[in-house]
C-alpha cells in the first residue's frame, strides 16, 4: 500500500539546513496498522506530511496504491489527498462553524459527490464513530474525544486507501483516547490501512507494527505480538478515575 | 467543485460574518448607489429639459447677423421685406416674422412699467404657440400699415391696468398711444418667454418708432426634420438677397435641443465618473477586508488543502466569495440608488429614468470589481503552504 525508498527531507528554510528524514525506506501492507514511535524532532510528523502528500521529499520516492507521487503535479496532489488519504490531527482541525455533518462532508465536496449522496455517507461515517445523535453539533458543542470522532469519521468517508494520524490522542485524556483507538482498531479490523504517530508506547502497542525514528532515520521496525484491545482497555480502566494523559 | 457548491460555501463563508461582511461591501453599497441616483436624476433633468424645449416648438429657428464676425457687414443686412421674400421663396417656412425690441416705459390706465417693447410680425403669435387670453393678436395687415396696436402679457396687463379690462384701451409706449387688441396668457414652459413684461407692437410700427432695423427673423418650419434644412434655405435667400455671405448665424431649436442634450450628457457623465471613483475605493475596500479575511482563515484553507481541495478549488472559492460580496453590494446599492432617485425626482419634481441598462452596468460593474479585487486575495489564499497553514493558531 505505501512504499517509501531513500526518503530524504531537507529543510533549507532556516540559516543552516535541517536534515529532517535520512533515507528512510520501509513498506506498509494493506491492512496493516502501524504506529510510528520516536522522540521529539525525530521526523515523524515530516513523515506524515511527506506521506499525506502535503509536503514533497528533497529526495526519494513514495508510491501509495500503486501511483507514484513524484510524477504528480498539485492537481494531482489535491486528488490523491482527496481520494486515497484520511488525515486525523493532534488538534482535530475541524471547521468551527460548520456542524459536524457539513465538517465530515466536506472531503466529498471536493471529490465532486452530490448533495443526498453527501448526506447519506456523511450521516453513516458519523454512525461508525459512535455520534449518530450530535450530527448537527459544531465542534464547540461537543467534548474534545467527540470532536477527534468527527475528524475520523471525516477521514473515512472518502473511503481512502490509508488512514494517517498525527498524534490523535495527544489531547486528550486516556480514557477517550482508548475510545479513539478502540474505533481504529475497528476500522483496521474492516480492512483499513492506518498509520499512527504517537509519544505514548500505550497507545502504540493497539498497532500491529511499530517503526521507531531517531534523528530522521527510522532505527527499528517492531513486530506487536499481541496488541492491546482498546475495549479491554477501557473495561480495565471501569469506572476508577481515568488516569490524566496527553497534553 | 461545482460552481453551485462554490457559491454555497462562499455564501458560508459570508453568512459566518455578517458585520464585517457589511462593513466590506459598504463601499460598493455606496459607490453603485451613487451612480445610480445620479445618472437617473441626470437622465430625468434631461428627459425634463427635453420636454420643455418641445413645448416651445421643436421646428422653430431664428436667424439673424453676426456683427462680431469681423468682416464688416454689408449695408442692411436684415429688413421687414425679407418677411414676405422668405415666405414666397423658402416653401419649407410655415410662419415668419421680424423681431426687433428695445426698453420702454409703458403706461396703462393705472400704472407704468418700464418693459420690453417688441416688434413682430403677425405670424409671431404662431410661431411661439402664444395663447390668446383676451382679444386677438394683431392682424397682417395691421402690421404692413403700421397700426399703433399692441398685445400685451398677462402679467404687465394686469400691472398696468390693476382691474379695469385691457382691450380696447389705450397704453403709451414713450408718449406714442396705441390700442390693446389683445392680452397672452403665459407660456406653461418654464424656459418660455422671460419673466420681463413685454408689449407686442406690428413690426412696421416699432420701426416707425424706433428706426429701420431688423434684429432677428424667427420663423417655423413643417416639421422638426424639416426645420435644418428651411433655415439653410432661407440663409442662402438672404445672402443671396444682400449680397453676403457668412454673416448670418441661425439656430434651430433642434440643435439647441441637441446641445442641451450634449451638455447634460456630459453633467451626467462626470457627475457618474465621480460616483464611479468611490465604487473604486469600494473595490479597494474590498480587497483589504478580503487580504485580512485570508490571512484570518489560513487554517481553514489548511484544513481544505488537507481535504483535498486544490488550489484552483480554494482560488475559485474565495473568488467567488469576492464577487458574492460586491454583487450582493451592488444589489443593496442599486436597491438604495433607485429609492433615493425617486426620493429626490419627487422632491424636485421631475421623472425619475431609472434605466435598464444602468441596472446592468452597476450589475457587471459590481461583478467586476468582485473579481479584480477578489483576485489578490484569492491568490494569496491559494498559494498558502498547507503545512504552515495547519500549524497556525487561527
Ligand atoms: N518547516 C520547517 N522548517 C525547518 N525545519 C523544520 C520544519 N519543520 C520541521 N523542521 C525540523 O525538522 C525536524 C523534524 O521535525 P518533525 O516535526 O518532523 O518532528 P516530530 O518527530 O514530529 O516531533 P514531535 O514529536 O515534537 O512532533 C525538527 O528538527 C524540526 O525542527
Ligand atoms: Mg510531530
Amino acid at each position: 500500500m505505501i512504499q517509501v525508498f531513500d526518503l530524504t527531507k531537507i529543510y533549507s528554510t532556516g540559516a543552516q539546513p535541517v536534515i529532517a528524514l535520512k533515507d528512510v525506506n520501509f513498506e506498509v501492507k494493506a491492512g496493516e496498522f502501524v504506529a510510528v514511535m520516536g522522540p521529539s524532532g525525530s521526523g515523524k510528523s515530516t513523515m506524515m506530511n511527506l506521506l499525506g502528500c502535503l509536503d514533497t521529499p528533497t529526495s526519494g520516492s513514495y508510491k501509495l496504491d500503486g501511483i507514484d507521487i513524484s510524477t504528480l503535479d498539485e492537481t494531482g496532489m489535491a486528488r490523491v489527498r482527496n481520494q486515497k488519504i484520511g488525515f486525523v490531527f493532534q488538534n482535530f482541525n475541524l471547521l468551527p462553524r460548520m456542524t459536524a455533518l457539513r465538517n465530515v462532508e466536506l472531503p466529498m465536496l471536493y471529490a465532486g459527490i452530490d448533495v443526498r449522496e453527501r448526506m447519506r455517507r456523511a450521516t453513516s461515517a458519523l454512525e461508525r464513530v459512535g455520534l449518530a445523535d450530535r450530527i448537527n453539533h459544531r465542534p464547540n458543542q461537543i467534548s474534545g474525544g467527540q470532536v477527534q470522532r468527527v475528524a475520523i469519521a471525516r477521514a473515512l468517508v472518502n473511503e481512502p486507501a490509508v488512514i494517517l494520524a498525527d498524534e490523535p490522542t495527544g489531547n486528550l485524556d486516556t480514557r477517550s483516547g482508548e475510545e479513539i483507538m478502540a474505533i481504529f482498531q475497528e476500522l483496521n479490523r474492516g480492512g483499513s490501512t492506518i498509520v499512527l504517530v504517537t509519544h505514548e508506547r500505550d497507545i502504540a502497542l493497539h498497532a500491529s507494527r511499530i517503526i521507531h525514528f531517531r534523528d530522521g532515520r527510522l532505527v527499528d521496525d517492531e513486530k506487536v505480538e499481541t496488541s492491546l484491545d482498546a475495549v479491554e482497555q477501557k473495561k480495565i480502566m471501569g469506572e476508577s478515575n481515568p488516569r490524566q494523559g496527553g497534553k | 467543485m461545482s460552481l453551485l457548491e462554490s457559491i454555497r460555501v462562499a455564501l458560508e463563508g459570508i453568512r459566518a460574518n455578517k458585520l464585517r461582511s457589511f462593513l466590506t461591501t459598504l463601499g460598493i453599497i455606496i459607490g453603485i448607489a451613487a451612480v445610480i441616483a445620479v445618472v437617473a436624476i441626470g437622465q430625468g433633468g434631461r428627459a425634463i429639459l427635453m420636454a420643455e424645449m418641445e413645448k416651445l416648438g421643436t421646428n422653430i429657428f431664428t436667424i439673424y447677423v453676426d456683427w462680431r464676425s469681423g468682416a464688416q457687414p454689408t449695408g442692411k443686412m436684415l429688413e421687414l421685406s425679407d418677411v414676405q421674400v422668405l415666405k414666397d421663396k423658402v416653401p419649407g417656412i410655415t410662419h415668419i416674422s421680424a423681431n426687433t425690441s428695445t426698453m420702454e416705459d409703458v403706461r396703462g390706465s393705472k400704472n407704468k412699467k418700464y418693459s420690453r417693447v417688441s416688434g413682430v410680425s403677425s405670424d409671431y403669435e404662431y410661431i411661439r404657440k402664444m395663447t390668446i387670453k383676451t382679444g386677438h393678436f394683431f392682424s397682417r395687415e395691421d402690421d404692413s400699415l403700421g397700426r399703433r396696436v399692441a398685445v400685451l402679457d398677462e402679467a404687465l396687463a394686469d400691472e398696468i391696468f390693476g382691474r379695469s379690462k385691457p382691450v380696447g384701451n389705450i397704453i403709451r409706449i414713450g408718449s406714442t398711444p396705441f390700442i390693446v387688441v389683445g392680452v397672452v396668457a403665459k407660456g406653461d414652459s418654464i424656459l418660455g418667454l422671460s419673466e420681463e413684461p413685454r408689449v407686442f407692437i406690428p413690426s412696421r410700427s416699432w420701426q416707425n418708432m424706433f428706426g429701420t432695423y431688423v434684429n432677428s427673423l424667427e420663423g417655423s418650419a413643417l416639421s422638426r426634420e424639416k426645420v435644418q434644412e428651411t433655415m439653410e434655405q432661407a440663409v442662402k435667400v438672404l445672402e443671396r438677397r444682400h449680397r453676403s455671405s457668412a454673416q448670418y448665424v441661425s439656430y434651430s431649436m433642434e440643435q439647441e435641443m441637441q446641445s442641451a442634450n450634449q451638455v447634460t450628457g456630459i453633467m451626467t457623465l462626470i457627475i457618474g465618473a465621480i460616483a464611479g471613483i468611490s465604487l473604486l475605493v469600494g473595490g479597494i475596500g474590498v480587497m483589504n477586508i478580503m487580504l485580512v479575511s485570508v490571512t484570518e482563515r489560513t487554517r481553514e484553507i489548511g484544513i481544505r488543502i488537507a481535504l483535498g481541495a486544490s488550489r484552483k478549488d480554494i482560488l475559485t472559492q474565495f473568488l467567488i466569495e469576492s464577487v458574492v460580496l460586491c454583487l450582493i453590494g451592488g444589489i443593496i446599492g442599486m436597491l438604495l440608488g433607485v429609492g433615493g432617485a425617486f426620493l429626490i425626482a419627487k422632491l424636485a419634481n421631475w421623472p425619475p429614468l431609472v434605466s435598464w441598462w444602468t441596472m446592468l452596468i452597476a450589475f457587471t460593474f459590481s461583478a467586476t470589481i468582485g473579481i479584480i479585487f477578489g483576485m489578490l486575495p484569492a491568490n494569496k489564499a491559494a498559494k498558502m503552504n498547507p503545512i504552515e497553514a495547519l500549524r497556525r493558531d487561527t
